[in-house]
């Protein structure tokens, strides 16, 4: 029963024609965007291109490479017979002649990045050859350089401010927020859809109020659901087409997790409840009434996520409103990004949520039927909660 | 044979007592008319049978068992307030309420397909219901009321502004149900209608029932009045018990305690002139209606 009513919220939400026509501009706007701004950023990204005089350079190209790699620049290296006046062909940032003692760099404009390759390649290619003269193993001697570098430990203050895991932290709370509201407003057009066409009469005569609101619930979930993955998969498939993904230095698969579990937690805790109070209007104009408040129930909580959370990410404060079900939904994934939840934290927050979800369903369902059949003015939430 | 009980019905809102006790029964095949004023209480009965409403006292049963969900699902339900999604095709709808009902989806398609025939919408079961004129959506409303085949019909003002075509077809379709055996209750303020299709009648007067039987029973009064009328001739005399409440020229309107003294000025009146009539008075729904309703309003004030 609540599955067909769930079907058909799913299935009217889903096939409107303003959701189709709107996911498909969304669908055109990323795939192409993607696609036309590909070869920009690939441009930027192409190797830069060296040519090796033959005759007196060739010696360099190993130390080239290797500088390259050190360095993480991408270099490609051509040999070429550079003549009596060497110049960079078409399409080459430079030309280097002369052996490794008396390197010669001649550059098509300003590449810094490029002359402190060829200055590490040419140091390297000095250094072996001495090593080399004196009776040395230039390549032990590289090995334990290499192994001379300092294993870098932060101690004191570990919670300088993370750009990075902020903006991570940011994005997902505030995905969360966006995708939270809209399935509530939705839910709660629908309420009151049903409520001012009245046919909540027809369906309440073989329908328990409490299966109606729990399958409007369920399909209205189900709907933001695919709507946001109608526009996540072609972002997440864009960015990972256009590289970006590789740049991310940030727990992604944690914080896409604790966006999951948030959305379904936060998804029953808000919806279950303003889909209960929705029925205390009965025109879609005095909606607003009842989405004041929820606004405010949903923006503190998301603005005390966004700067509660960074300058005292384990603060008492902080740590109480974990565990408050309509703060969880928020503070849990940004405490998340920045490391400072404990597994028990979660596991607690989690355990609330879904105690008081039954409670919730409880008391809106109360209201709800209470409610749903009164006509007129906006009614007293104390009132329904009595009658129903 | 199955009976629909509604047994010492309460209900107030606030102060205001909606209901206060209203009990009738309605059997197996019976049409069962619910008159009363605006306001009387109709709607409030019919929606506590429905559960849509939670009454304050009493019980309704059907088959000595109170009403529950498994029942209620197999009533037809036209609620007063019609509704429907407006933005939702004829077909789907009829077919998801069906379903709603418990009916399989290919029962609810066959279903959904001969009532829209029946009641001729057929044509407009790809059309939102938003589209359709306010008759169509009427016929539309019934369709869903009956499209689950139910057990039990309680239909809220079901003949309200419907063409006579449409009227024809759905008294047609109240009589198919009772016929099967369907209880049918439904509220009406189109008394002649109610007099010609309904085998029983309550009238509900300010939460309470103030007249309950078939039409015949309502209609004969303690003292049953005849008119006279002659042809020529006069009528005069003296009959034990009778009073001419009323003449006109030839014409006069007696009360009579019973038959056989009506018959006393029968028979004198043979005796003076040329009968032209001789007839009971029988009370139309709608005098009834006004009487009870008056009767009771003037018996509040006294």
């Amino acid at each position: 029963m609540m599955w067909l009513i769930a079907k058909r919220e799913f299935r009217t939400r889903t096939m409107s024609k303003a959701n189709l026509i709107s996911s498909g501009i969304m669908l055109v706007v990323v795939i192409g965007g993607a696609l036309i701004a590909k070869p920009f950023l690939d441009g930027e990204s192409e190797a830069t291109v060296l040519e090796v005089d033959t005759a007196t350079a060739a010696p360099l190209i190993p130390y080239l490479d290797s500088a390259a790699a050190a360095q993480d620049f991408d270099l490609e290296v051509v040999e070429v017979d550079a003549g009596e006046e060497p110049a960079p062909s078409e399409g080459a940032a430079g030309v280097l002649v002369g052996p490794a003692e008396q390197p010669q760099l001649y550059l098509g404009d300003g590449n810094d990045a490029l002359v402190s390759v060829v200055h590490g390649a040419a140091q390297a290619a000095v250094l072996d050859e001495r090593i080399s003269d004196l009776g040395g193993d230039p390549a032990g001697v590289g090995d334990a350089l290499a192994a001379a570098t300092p294993d870098v430990t932060v101690v004191g203050d570990t919670n300088d401010f993370d750009g990075q895991t902020f903006f991570a932290g940011v994005v997902v709370v505030i995905v969360l927020f966006f995708v939270l509201i809209q399935s509530a407003s939705v839910i709660m057009m629908g309420v009151v859809e049903e409520k001012s066409s009245r046919v909540v009469e027809v369906l309440l005569a073989t329908v328990r109020p409490a299966t109606l609101l729990g399958g409007k619930v369920l399909g209205v979930g189900m709907y933001s659901l695919v709507q946001a993955a109608t526009m996540f998969v072609p972002l997440v498939g864009a960015a990972w087409y256009l590289g970006f993904m590789d740049t991310l230095d940030v727990p992604a698969g944690l914080l896409v997790t604790n966006f999951a579990v948030w959305f379904v937690l936060g998804f029953a805790v808000f919806t279950i409840l303003f889909g209960g109070l929705a029925a205390l209007v009965s025109r879609q104009e005095d909606i607003g009434s009842i989405t004041t408040p929820m606004m405010f129930l949903m923006m503190v909580p998301l603005y005390l996520a966004i700067y509660l959370v960074p300058n005292n990410p384990d603060g008492t404060a902080t740590v109480v409103l974990t565990q408050v079900p309509f703060f969880a939904p928020f503070l849990v994934p940004m405490r998340a990004a920045f490391g400072t939840i404990t597994t028990g934290e979660t596991v607690l927050a989690i355990v609330i949520c879904l105690v008081t979800i039954p409670v919730l369903t409880w008391i809106a369902g109360r209201v709800y039927a209470g409610a749903v059949l009164n006509t007129g003015g906006r009614m007293k939430l104390t009132e329904a909660f009595k009658r129903g | 044979m199955s009976i629909l009980e509604i047994d010492a019905l309460e209900k107030s809102y606030g102060r205001v007592r909606a209901l206060d006790g209203v009990s009738f029964n309605v059997s197996a095949g019976e049409i069962f008319g619910f008159v009363g004023s605006n306001g009387a209480g109709k709607t409030t009965t019919m929606r506590i049978i429905l559960g849509v409403l939670r009454g304050d006292g009493g019980q309704v049963r059907w088959d000595g068992a109170p009403v529950d969900l498994q029942v209620r699902r197999r009533i037809g339900y036209m609620p007063e307030e019609r509704g429907l999604y407006p933005r939702m095709k004829v077909g789907e709808q009829l077919v998801y309420l069906a379903q709603l009902h418990g009916l399989s989806e290919a029962d609810a398609v066959a279903a959904m397909e001969h009532w829209t025939d029946v009641l001729g919408v057929a044509e407009r079961r790809g059309d939102e219901v938003d589209k359709l004129s306010l008759g169509n959506q009427q016929r539309v409303q019934l369709a869903a009321a009956l499209v689950h085949d139910p057990d039990i019909l309680v239909l809220d003002e079901p003949f309200s502004g419907l063409d006579p075509v449409a009227v024809a077809v759905m008294s047609e379709v109240l009589r198919g149900q009772a016929a099967k055996g369907v209880p049918v209750i439904f509220s009406s303020h189109q008394l002649e209608l109610v007099e010609k299709l309904c085998d029983r009648v309550g009238i509900v007067k300010a939460g309470r029932l103030v007249a309950l039987g078939t039409i015949d029973e309502l209609r004969s009064t303690d003292r049953q009045q005849w008119t006279v009328t002659l042809a020529d001739g006069d009528l005069a005399g003296e009959w034990p018990g009778v009073s001419v409440t009323a003449q006109g020229e030839r014409r006069w309107l007696v009360e009579a305690p019973s038959r056989d003294a009506a018959q006393a000025v029968l028979a004198s009146a043979l005796s003076q002139g040329t009968v032209a009539e001789f007839t009971p008075v029988r009370p139309s729904l709608t005098d009834l209606f006004q009487d009870v309703v008056s009767d009771t309003e003037e018996g509040a004030h006294a």
